[in-house]
């Protein structure tokens, strides 16, 4: 039943991510945490959004470029990461978190792939709208645009639950026969989310970006400290 | 290729606007030539396209016009939607729902999705209804928003909000592991933005970043007083 979940969520979040409405919800910040509670496990799927977000923030559809799919690689990683932590019973820790996206974060980079067939898909199916028209069908015609949707929710919902299944596998098996990797992972997962601080900067391209990331950082740090650390 | 979902955008209007099914047929042919456009502006284009095919409809202008209209502004229009929209005002609000899940969790995540989504879908609707009300004059009410100027001032207030998170990952990483996954969690930020700067490849930076950050953690697990 859980993968039957996460195939329907990343189904309907590859949808919405460039087929209908493009409302945020299929970003990593929205995204993870859907999976999360979807699966059970909200503040797990919290527990991803932010620095997920950060990393693929530079992620979007600019021109002819196709960049990573990032809400691809949102879902693997948020239900594996989460059907591992049911597994072991811990919930999502940094440690999960670090070897859900070490195993499975590269779909978002598969996805790239299959995005770029899906286009040619796309192209095939105006032709034969086109045909349809011809043939004095324009209703059908029109409808051409729905069936559009379709590969990009079946590709999702078959990619995303076999790589959250292979996560889901793997990590209980590393984390049991290795139990003192777990604070070793979290630095790591710890390295990762500043990696994503600095790329989510990047993103923006601003000429003024090094000195504004900068000083917003040791602001923060200075007030963290001063009133006493955020939890 | 943005033709099909152009053609199904517009098949109401066209449905009402022409009574007769060839006519209504030509009409679709149209608009199933080749688009693209940026999602958001192009909703200008179908409320100008939907203007035009009015006044194809009235006798007052020749068939070619809306295509004539799409085809000029879809290229401008693609480029404002990509600097604003994609390169500005989305990111900018990732990142405030990013540094307000870190800071308060869930419910300024909820918050920044709906003010993100009432601006943009109020945009969106009004770029519709000046495309619909002005055609060719949209480009005016368009430069009258000023979205260029907006977008780069998102663009330096998005720089500082991932500066504030990874403020915010520093201290969470302290108060997790001790002052030693803090002081990663930095060098991390530091050596990723030198790298992505140089042009390295997003995933296997943090890749190695991860692996670099494991080991260090390795080393202070054994150090005197580690965990």
């Amino acid at each position: 039943m859980d993968y039957l979940v996460v195939a329907l969520v990343a189904g309907l979040a590859a949808v919405e991510r460039k087929g209908f409405l493009q409302a945020m919800l299929a970003r990593p910040i929205a995204l993870a945490p859907i999976t999360g509670l979807a699966l059970g496990d909200l503040p797990g799927g919290l527990l991803l959004g932010a620095p997920l977000e950060l990393l693929w923030l530079g992620a979007v559809n600019m021109g002819a470029s196709l960049p990573p799919n990032e809400a691809l690689g949102t879902v693997a990683v948020a239900g594996g990461a989460v059907l591992a932590g049911k597994a072991l019973g811990t919930g999502v820790t940094p440690a999960i978190a670090a070897l859900a996206v070490a195993l499975v974060g590269v779909l978002a980079t598969v996805g790239r792939s299959t995005d770029r067939a899906i286009e040619e898909w796309n192209v095939r199916l105006a032709a034969r709208a086109e045909t349809l028209l011809d043939q004095g069908f324009p209703g059908a015609a029109v409808r051409a645009n729905l069936y559009g949707l379709v590969p990009p929710f079946a590709v999702s919902a078959l990619l995303a639950p076999a790589a959250a299944g292979l996560a889901a596998w793997v990590i209980p098996g590393v984390l049991h026969g290795m139990p003192l990797a777990s604070v070793p992972l979290a630095y790591g997962w710890a390295a990762l989310t500043g990696v994503a601080a600095a790329a989510g900067a990047q993103a923006f391209r601003s000429l003024h970006g090094v000195g504004l990331f900068t000083g917003a950082a040791a602001f923060t740090l200075a007030v963290g400290w001063l009133v006493g650390g955020i939890r | 290729m943005q033709n099909l979902g152009f053609a199904y955008a517009i098949d109401p209007a066209l449905r009402r606007i022409y009574a007769d099914p060839g006519a209504r047929s030509a009409a679709l042919r149209r608009h199933l030539a080749t688009f693209n456009c940026h999602p958001y502006t192009a909703a200008a284009i179908v409320g100008g396209a939907i203007h035009h095919e009015e006044r194809v409809a009235a006798g007052e202008e020749p068939p070619g016009a809306p295509l004539e209209y799409k085809q000029i502004l879809q290229g401008p229009l693609a480029a404002v939607g990509d600097g604003f929209f994609w390169a500005g005002l989305r990111p900018f609000f990732g990142a405030l729902a990013a540094v307000g899940t870190l800071a308060v969790g869930w419910p300024a995540l909820v918050a920044a999705l709906l003010a993100y989504n009432v601006l943009h879908l109020w945009l969106r609707w009004t770029l519709f209804r000046a495309g619909y009300r002005a055609g060719d004059e949209v480009v005016l009410r368009l430069a009258s928003l000023s979205l260029p100027a907006w977008a780069g001032r998102l663009r330096n207030g998005g720089v500082a909000l991932a500066g504030v998170g990874l403020g915010i990952l520093a201290l969470l990483a302290t108060g997790r592991l001790g002052l030693a996954a803090g002081a990663v969690t930095l060098a991390a930020a530091a050596a990723g933005m030198v790298a992505l700067r140089g042009r390295a490849r997003l995933l296997p930076t943090a890749y190695v970043a991860m692996a670099i950050g494991t080991v260090a953690g390795i080393l202070a697990t054994r150090s005197p007083g580690g965990h």
